[in-house]
C-alpha cells in the first residue's frame, strides 16, 4: 500500500502566512512521509485504547476525544504539539512521548490505524436539536466563520492539517474551542484564533452544538453504536 | 403454606452479600483495565510508562487507597499527580477500594 500523500513543502505552501504554526518537528514531517504498517499500528494502539477505547470513540463526557476517522496529518501535528507542551493535558502527555509511541515509523503506524477505524454513530451532542433558535444561530455562525477551513460538512482537510470535527463529542470540542479562543492551546492555527476571538460563550456553545449535530457520512460510521473493534477480541 | 421465616430470608440475603465480597479482587482486575490504570502503571503494576512514575504492585491497600483519594481530591498535587488526576473522576470510593485490594495482589 502506497500512502505518501504530500510533502512538507506543499503543506507549507498551502498554509502561507501561518507557516510558523506548522513549523518544527523533523520527526513529524518524517512520519507524514512514511508508509504505515497497520499491524504495528494496532500494537501501538493497545495502550491508547485504555483511554480512547478499542473503537477509538472516546467518551461522550469529553474526557477523551474520538480518534477514529480523524485525518492522520492532524493527529501527527497534535501529537507533536502535545509532546512539545503546547496543549495543557498532563494525562495525555506521557503517551505522546517516544517511550509510549516509538519513533516516527510507529507514530505513522498508529495514526494510520485510527484513521481507518469506523466512527462513533452516537457522539455526544449539544442540547439544541434542529428547529431551535440556538441550532439556527450555530448554523449561521458556522457558515460565516468555519466553512473556509473545516469544510461545509465539518470534514476538515488532511492536506491543510484542518481537523475533521463532525462526529466529535460536544463536550470535548467545547473545551478545545474555548482553549483555542483563550490561547490556552498555544499552537492553534492563528487564523482560527483571529476568526473566533470575539465569540461569546453563547456563540461558542451554539456553533459547537451545530457541529456536534452535522451528520457524518454513512460510509465513515460503524454499523451501530454496539459495534466493537474485532481487533481486540 | 407457612409464611417464610424472616430470619431465613435475612440469612439468605447475608449469604449473598458475603458471596459477593470475594468478587472485589476480580472487580479490581476489571477496573484496573477499564478505568485506564494499566496505561500508566503497566498491566503488572510495575512497568510504568515513564521511569519517573511509581511502581504500585504489592503496595498495602490502605496506603494505596489513601493516595488515590488524595490524588483525586487534589490533596496530593505535585507535578506528576496531575497526569493521574485527569482520570480519577472515572472511579468512585468503592471502586478505589477494589482497586487498592487488587493492586496489593499484583
Ligand atoms: C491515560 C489516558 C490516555 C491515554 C492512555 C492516551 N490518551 Fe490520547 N488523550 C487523552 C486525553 C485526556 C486527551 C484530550 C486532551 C485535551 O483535552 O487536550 C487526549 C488527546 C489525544 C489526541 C488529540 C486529539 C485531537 O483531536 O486533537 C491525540 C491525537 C491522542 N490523544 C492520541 C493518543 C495516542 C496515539 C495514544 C496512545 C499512544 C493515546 N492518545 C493514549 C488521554 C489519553
Ligand atoms: C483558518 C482556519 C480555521 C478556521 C476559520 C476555524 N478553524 Fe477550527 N481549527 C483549525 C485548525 C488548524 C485546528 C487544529 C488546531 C491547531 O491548529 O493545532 C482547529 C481546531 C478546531 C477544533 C478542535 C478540534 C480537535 O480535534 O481538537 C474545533 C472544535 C474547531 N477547530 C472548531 C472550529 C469552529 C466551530 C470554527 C468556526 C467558528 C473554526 N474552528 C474555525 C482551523 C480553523
Ligand atoms: C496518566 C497516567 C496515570 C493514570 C492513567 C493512572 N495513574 Fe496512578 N499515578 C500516576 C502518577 C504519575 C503517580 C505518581 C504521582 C505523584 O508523583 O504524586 C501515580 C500514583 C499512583 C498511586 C500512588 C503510588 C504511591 O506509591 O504513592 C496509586 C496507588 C495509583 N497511582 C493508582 C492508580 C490507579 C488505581 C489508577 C486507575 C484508576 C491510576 N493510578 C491511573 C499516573 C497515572
Amino acid at each position: 500500500m502506497k500512502f505518501k500523500i504530500f510533502t512538507l513543502l506543499a503543506a507549507l505552501a498551502f498554509c502561507g502566512s501561518a507557516a510558523a504554526w506548522l513549523e518544527g518537528g523533523g520527526e513529524r514531517d518524517e512520519a507524514l512521509d512514511l508508509e504505515p504498517d497497520l499491524e504495528n499500528g494496532l500494537d501501538v494502539y493497545e495502550v491508547c485504547s485504555g483511554c480512547h477505547l478499542p473503537e477509538g470513540w472516546g467518551k461522550k463526557d469529553g474526557t477523551f476525544p474520538q480518534l477514529a476517522g480523524q485525518h492522520r496529518s492532524v493527529l501527527i501535528k497534535q501529537l507533536a504539539d502535545i509532546r512539545e507542551g503546547n496543549r495543557d493535558n498532563p494525562t495525555m502527555y506521557p503517551f505522546a512521548l517516544p517511550r509510549a509511541i516509538g519513533e516516527a515509523q510507529s507514530l505513522a503506524d498508529v495514526v494510520a490505524y485510527t484513521e481507518k477505524l469506523p466512527m462513533n454513530p452516537d457522539n455526544g451532542k449539544g442540547e439544541w436539536p434542529a428547529g431551535t433558535p440556538e441550532f439556527d444561530m450555530g448554523k449561521k455562525l458556522y457558515e460565516d466563520n468555519c466553512v473556509e477551513c473545516h469544510g461545509k460538512d465539518g470534514e476538515g482537510s488532511a492536506e491543510k492539517f484542518y481537523p475533521k470535527i463532525h462526529g466529535q463529542h460536544y463536550a470535548y470540542m467545547l473545551r478545545q474551542f474555548e482553549w483555542v479562543r483563550d490561547g490556552k492551546r498555544r499552537n492553534a492555527n492563528p487564523d482560527m484564533v483571529e476568526q473566533i476571538k470575539s465569540f461569546s460563550n453563547k456563540d461558542m456553545q451554539a456553533v459547537i452544538n451545530y457541529v456536534s449535530r452535522i451528520p457524518v457520512p454513512k460510509e465513515d460510521l460503524a454499523p451501530s453504536a454496539d459495534w466493537t473493534n474485532p481487533d481486540f477480541d | 403454606m407457612k409464611p417464610v421465616n424472616p430470619i431465613i430470608i435475612s440469612l439468605a440475603m447475608l449469604a449473598s452479600i458475603m458471596l459477593a465480597t470475594p468478587a472485589l479482587a476480580a472487580d479490581g482486575a476489571q477496573l484496573y483495565k477499564t478505568k485506564t490504570c494499566f496505561t500508566c502503571h503497566g498491566k503488572d503494576g510495575k512497568t510504568p510508562i515513564l521511569d519517573t512514575y511509581p511502581k504500585i504492585a504489592g503496595q498495602n491497600p490502605a496506603y494505596s487507597l489513601q493516595q488515590m483519594k488524595d490524588i483525586k481530591s487534589g490533596a496530593r498535587a505535585n507535578g506528576l499527580s496531575a497526569a493521574m488526576k485527569g482520570v480519577m473522576h472515572l472511579v468512585n470510593d468503592d471502586e478505589m477500594k477494589a482497586l487498592a485490594e487488587y493492586i496489593a495482589t499484583l
